[in-house]
């Protein structure tokens, strides 16, 4: 029996039919493409998506579908580079675009994540203080958690509990049905693009800016691709790595839908928007305190999983240029610098957080800049890798209809970004208010 | 490979890529850098001159915001 001798020569499973073998195979392939995209609705998504919702209602809900294409188009290119080829992006950029661009894209990712990774502890701090936690307590602990969660040198274990944190995040859908939005209002603002009432002002336009900045950002273009790496997808995976992704921008765009929906809430009960944490605080005289405390707790959900994702980007990319071992199958003494430089992320973000009068607005302001001038740049390097014939064959480039909508993100993401540019230089281009 | 089918009795079996055995990937590592047109060639110049440009506006920036210019014309 052929059958037999299959099954006891390698560690497969017997499935009797081609559907439960397709479906078999994506569960055994899901995983990168749902956590890239879950994990980016980290604590300053959820600050910016409860903010547009408590700020402007119901209204912005359209950009987030118009993102929705546009993170599954990025997304499956890194995610087709690196089943291709096998290797991080921060590697392919060091070997096809020299040591200057190398370096660049690697210090760039750095900074950014690393400023990105004090508001995911700045947001853990605010959020556990709120449920009555020290964050001199609450910080730590949760640092030695995200560095627990990676030591254990397995891959699956760590994709299986990310995907359980990934999961959590149903409980925005819960929050945001208990805040009763009028769902009509927002079914038609969510496909019909329309603004305020009120002339553009600067806040609107950030505000924009920063939805789009926050839903598609630089890290993920290196995590991912790193990440189908290390998971040593096959060729043969691309169908199902490419149903991962849009499964998770699907499900991203989703919760930050429910987002803003649960900020809208704050916004028809006129309550003025600070930061999430108050805001859960501000509602729950309105809508009862679980949403206070799901939102609380989904605020650090959104955090440990910002957290995890960033500072392994950071460390494969590391890794990949250094030529390090860099692989979450590897224990700590096979792959030290690797695992160094996760711990570094984690434990140097969480310190600058006790920090006492930390700048944060400051660092806020930069993480938002510095993601808005990396992003299009990032992916012109992606579409240029995405057209190396040279690397991936004829097979793998993309078609041309591929880099038609590709150019048109780039062109829209670096309109945005010379916005950005002309907002910081020039404050009082558009009304304050 | 990520299943076989066994022909006689129409079942299949399906390996989890961490089992699987390595497959070859197209590393490009003895290809170097990437051969790029002229006009590919300026792009990626004119690019990296506005990054320089916009990393510096945004370091005028945050500085400003930090109250140092500020502090500065007080003195």
């Amino acid at each position: 029996m052929i059958g037999n001798n299959l099954q006891s020569a390698v560690p497969g499973r017997v499935v009797n039919s081609a559907r439960k073998q397709r479906i078999l195979t994506f569960l055994m392939v899901v995983g990168p493409g749902l956590i890239v995209m879950e994990a980016d609705n980290d604590a300053g998504a959820v600050s910016t998506y409860t903010q547009a919702g408590a700020q402007y209602g119901t209204h912005l809900l359209w950009v987030l579908l118009l993102l929705l294409p546009i993170c599954y188009f990025v997304q499956e290119m890194v995610a087709r580079l690196g089943i291709v080829t096998g290797e991080g992006h921060a590697a392919m950029i060091y070997r096809r675009f020299g040591s200057w661009w190398g370096t660049f894209s690697l210090i760039d990712l750095q900074v950014a994540n690393f400023l990105t990774l004090v508001t995911e502890f700045a947001a853990i701090s605010l959020a556990m203080s709120k449920l009555g936690v020290s964050p001199l307590i609450a910080v730590p602990l949760s640092a030695v958690a995200l560095i627990g969660l990676v030591f254990t040198g397995s891959y699956l274990r760590w994709e299986r509990i990310v995907i359980g944190l990934c999961l959590l995040d149903v409980a925005w859908f819960v929050m945001a049905g208990i805040c009763a939005p009028h769902w009509k209002d927002a079914a038609i603002h969510t496909v019909v693009p329309n603004l305020p009432k009120g002339p553009i002002s600067s806040s609107l336009v950030f505000m924009i800016i920063a939805i789009v900045g926050t839903t598609i950002a630089p890290w993920q273009l290196f995590f991912q691709q790193s990440c189908v790496a290390d998971k040593r997808l096959r060729m043969s995976d691309l169908k199902f790595a490419r149903w991962d992704t849009m499964l998770g921008a699907i499900f991203t765009i989703l919760v930050g839908g429910a987002m803003i929906l649960v900020g809208d809430a704050a916004y028809r009960h006129q309550i003025p928007f600070s930061d999430p944490a108050q805001m859960a605080a501000d509602l729950a005289p309105s809508v009862g305190p679980f949403v206070k405390n799901a939102l609380l707790l989904m605020m650090v959900n959104a955090a440990v999983l910002g957290t995890t994702a960033i500072s392994l980007s950071s460390a494969w990319a590391y890794g990949e240029v250094k030529g390090w071992p860099h692989s979450l199958h590897r224990k700590f003494k096979e792959a030290p610098g690797f695992y160094i430089v996760y711990g570094a992320c984690v434990f140097g973000a969480a310190a600058v957080v006790l920090i006492p009068k930390v700048p944060l607005q400051l660092v806020i302001v930069s993480v938002q800049v510095l993601a808005g001038l990396m992003l299009p740049s990032a992916i012109i390097f992606l579409q240029l890798m995405l057209n190396d014939r040279q690397l991936l064959g004829d097979e793998y480039v993309n078609r041309p209809w591929n880099n038609w909508v590709n150019w048109i993100i780039i062109t829209v993401l670096f309109l945005l970004s010379l916005l950005l540019g002309a907002q910081v230089a020039l404050p009082n281009l558009f009304p304050a208010s | 490979m990520i299943a076989q089918k066994n022909p006689s009795s129409d079942t299949f079996i399906v390996i989890h890529p961490l089992d699987d055995a390595p497959e070859v990937k197209r590393t490009g590592e003895h290809l170097g850098e990437m051969e790029m047109t002229r006009g590919v060639r300026t792009l990626l110049l004119v690019l990296r001159g506005y990054l320089i440009l916009m990393i510096a506006l945004l370091g005028y920036h945050i500085l400003d915001l930090a109250g140092v210019f500020s502090r500065h014309l007080h003195r």
